[in-house]
């Protein structure tokens, strides 16, 4: 049988405006700063000391954990909890900055002969650097690796299939040598023998390039694929699943920009305590990807970009499709944070909500291959059970079926409390734990 | 800028949408239906006129009454009761009396639509609903409606209808084409064709493209839908005594619906076959 039609939505992607400033800056340093910790673990720092950049101030309990580090240098003022981004609480170190950015010891000086580095070596050196995954699930990269032991091709995913989300896109343009030495390192790591790149289809640029630095590296185990440009194509688990159908264990997805992260973590010792993060949405008045230390507030973020030029109705954190609204600026930037999107009215407006008229749209988009309408209909007639014979646990929450919806139901809001009450956890568990 | 402690509405994703909504497809298809009216008002000329009149008062009566007794917000906007109506009027029989023109809409908008739940929820196409009701119990309705007595121009309205629907894609471009298909060669194979295949394809063709054009009672995925408009398209070949018959088409519509929930626990899509993700909760 041939592999199945891709299916998904061809969304207009409004990426133009943040590629505009491709050059990635680094930030001023804000004046503060409140690095979240990740759960389990607790702060290696006490109030009124001084930290450094890339000074390890949160080590877990568990060694499966990842370390935390400073993103700017400065005094601590506060170790207190907070609400963050996914709609939990975390521990925050608060640190307010100092006239002079100083470095940690070691950070940022190359690592001698790193490129021969023992795959034995790379663990420690990534769990050293508190090298965690740069998507919503913030798994620590060395626990990722333990986990995929027995992966023998490694994916690296340079895809951006949400609207306004450029920052994948602008580093591989910028950088994509150190992505693929990043893709090597982990994949010695995890002792794979393959590692395939998947790009999107209209970013033939991205693929093209890739090749050919592939080619000038002389690399015959690496390999740029492409991914329609339909959303949600391009995600984790729908790459895992069309590409190896039936036997996922074979196989471990990377993003592309923990790939680069995790170069910089090897060659220039430099923990995880920044990100690329696209600053956009209409409102925002100088869209673009840039550096932003980990911990910054979103309000902070957007003041990077020059401001809002006019009042935003929504402030999401990540795409518009499947990302997460925030009622408060001062959540911090973590490691799951791809976007901040100021987003007006016109955009973000939708009706009041309808009966469902049947139109079948839903089922035709769902990349899942489940029957949203069925699942949501059940679901407000309190039937969980006919929720799940229609298949609630497949979701993968991309929300297509919001968006395509006449009626303007709000389909994954209803999914995800029905999934939730049949006990499966989400994709995006309220609270989770992230760096 | 807004200033620190500002705080914005945090509602559930998506934040942009497709901007189709459910009125924008009603009037969409009352927008097609348009030729169809030119056409039946340059043929029945006062008669229609009347019918349709009267036709669209009393629906929208009834969809305002419905509203108030039901305790909702009545739903004029959307164009559904007027669509209703429209349609109502084009296949009502020409000289059929006023007391027929109300009745049928009081069964199509009170009866079939807001009795039975209002907007998405019937379990009958309600103009078909009524109409075929009307057929069996009421003299002088058993005439074809006025589009069936028309002309070459009667079938190039509803054709050129047609076509503006389906480049609106508000549905399956399969479900016309089936329906056209299947209903003339069986009609062909059984040796009904008739003497007036102008009027058989004015039939087929409002049916194929205006009458299911309603998903509401119609299965929930693509697959369902074709078996549901093969059926339909069977029946009403079988059904009719000779050429086309509007009660026919209608009878084995909604005999359709009735075994659409059926189709729809049938055909479900089937996730399990799709990479045994039903249980990969969870970040993998
Ligand atoms: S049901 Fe889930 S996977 Fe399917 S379209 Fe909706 S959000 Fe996406
Ligand atoms: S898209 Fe909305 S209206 Fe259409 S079938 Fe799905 S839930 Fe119903």
């Amino acid at each position: 049988m041939a592999a199945p039609k891709p299916v998904g939505i061809r969304l207009e992607r409004k990426k133009d405006a943040s590629l505009l400033n491709w050059n990635l800056k680094r930030l001023h340093p804000p004046e503060k700063i409140c690095v979240p910790l990740r759960q389990g673990s607790r702060p290696c720092v006490r109030v009124g000391e001084q930290v450094r950049i890339g000074q390890r101030i949160g080590e877990p309990e568990n060694p499966e954990e990842a370390t935390v580090h400073a993103s700017i240098s400065g005094t601590v003022t506060e170790i207190a909890a907070a609400p963050d981004a996914m709609g939990g609480m975390s521990v925050r170190v608060v640190i307010q900055k100092s006239t002079e950015p100083k470095l940690a010891p070691g950070v940022w000086e190359i690592r001698k002969g790193w490129e021969q580095i023992p795959a034995g070596e790379l663990e420690a050196a990534f769990q050293c650097a508190g090298l965690v995954t740069t998507d919503l699930s913030a798994e620590p990269v060395h626990s990722k690796i333990k986990r995929h032991a027995a992966a023998s091709t490694l994916v690296v995913n340079c895809c951006e299939p949400e609207p306004y989300v450029t920052c994948e896109q602008t580093l591989l343009l910028s950088h994509p040598v150190e992505v693929l030495k990043g893709a090597e390192l982990l994949r010695k790591a995890l002792g794979a023998e393959k590692i395939l790149l998947a790009f999107e289809t209209c970013n033939f640029e991205i693929g093209e390039l890739l090749k050919s630095k592939i080619f000038f590296l002389k690399w015959t185990h690496a390999e740029a694929r492409a991914v329609p440009s339909l959303y949600p194509q391009g995600t984790e688990r729908l790459l895992l699943q069309n590409w190896f159908p039936g036997e996922k264990e074979k196989a471990v997805v990377f993003p592309a920009s923990t790939a680069f992260a995790a170069y910089e973590a090897v060659a220039h010792q430099k923990p995880f305590y920044e990100r690329l993060v696209t600053v956009g949405g209409e409102c925002v008045v100088e869209p673009r990807s840039l550096w932003l230390p980990l911990g910054i507030s979103f309000q902070d973020a957007i003041h990077a970009c020059k401001g809002v030029m006019r009042e935003p109705e929504r402030v999401v954190m990540n795409g518009p499709m499947a990302g997460i609204a925030q009622a408060d600026l001062n959540v911090p930037v973590t490691a799951g944070t791809a976007a901040v999107l100021a987003l007006p009215k016109e955009i973000t407006k939708k009706g009041p909500e309808e009966p469902c008229i049947r139109c079948n749209l839903c089922v035709n988009k769902c990349p899942a291959g489940i029957s949203p309408v069925m699942i949501t209909l059940a679901a407000d007639h309190q039937e969980l059970e006919t929720a799940g014979i229609f298949g609630a646990a497949a979701c993968i929450e991309c929300g297509n079926c919001g968006y395509v919806c006449p009626s303007q139901r709000p389909m994954l809001e209803k999914i995800r409390t029905a999934k939730k009450k049949l006990g499966i956890s989400g994709t995006k568990p309220a609270g989770a734990h992230h760096g | 800028m807004a200033e620190n402690g500002k705080t914005f509405s945090a509602t559930p994703a998506p934040y942009i949408h497709s901007a189709d909504t459910v009125a924008k497809r009603c009037w969409g298809q009352l927008a097609a239906l348009m030729p169809v009216i030119f056409a039946a008002g340059f043929f029945g000329k006062t008669e229609f006129l009347h019918v349709l009149l009267l036709s669209l008062i009393s629906a929208v009566a009834f969809e305002l009454l419905g509203a108030k007794l039901f305790g909702k917000k009545d739903k004029l906007h959307h164009g559904e009761a007027i669509l209703i109506a429209v349609l109502m009027a084009i296949l009502m029989p020409p000289g059929c009396p006023s007391e027929a023109i109300l009745l049928a809409n009081f069964l199509a908008v009170f009866i079939a639509k807001e009795f039975f739940g209002g907007m998405g929820e019937y379990l009958f196409h309600p103009v078909l609903f009524a109409r075929v009701f009307l057929h069996a119990s009421f003299p002088g309705m058993t005439a074809e409606p006025l589009v069936l007595h028309g002309s070459f121009w009667v079938l190039t309205a509803v054709g050129i209808g047609g076509l503006i629907l389906v480049r609106q894609k508000q549905g399956y471009w399969e479900t016309p084409f089936l329906y056209i298909t299947l209903c003339s060669f069986c009609t062909f194979a059984l040796g009904r064709w008739g003497n007036d295949p102008g009027n058989f394809f004015s039939g087929v063709l409002l049916t194929a493209f205006f009458l299911l054009a309603d998903p509401v009672a119609m299965p929930l995925t693509r697959r369902g839908t074709r078996l549901f408009v093969a059926g339909a398209a069977l029946l009403s070949a079988l059904l009719s005594p000779r050429g086309f018959s509007m009660a026919a088409a209608g009878f084995s519509i909604l005999l359709m619906n009735l075994l659409t929930p059926w189709l729809d626990v049938w055909l479900r899509p089937r996730p399990s076959a799709a990479e045994g993700l039903v249980n990969a909760g969870g970040q993998s």
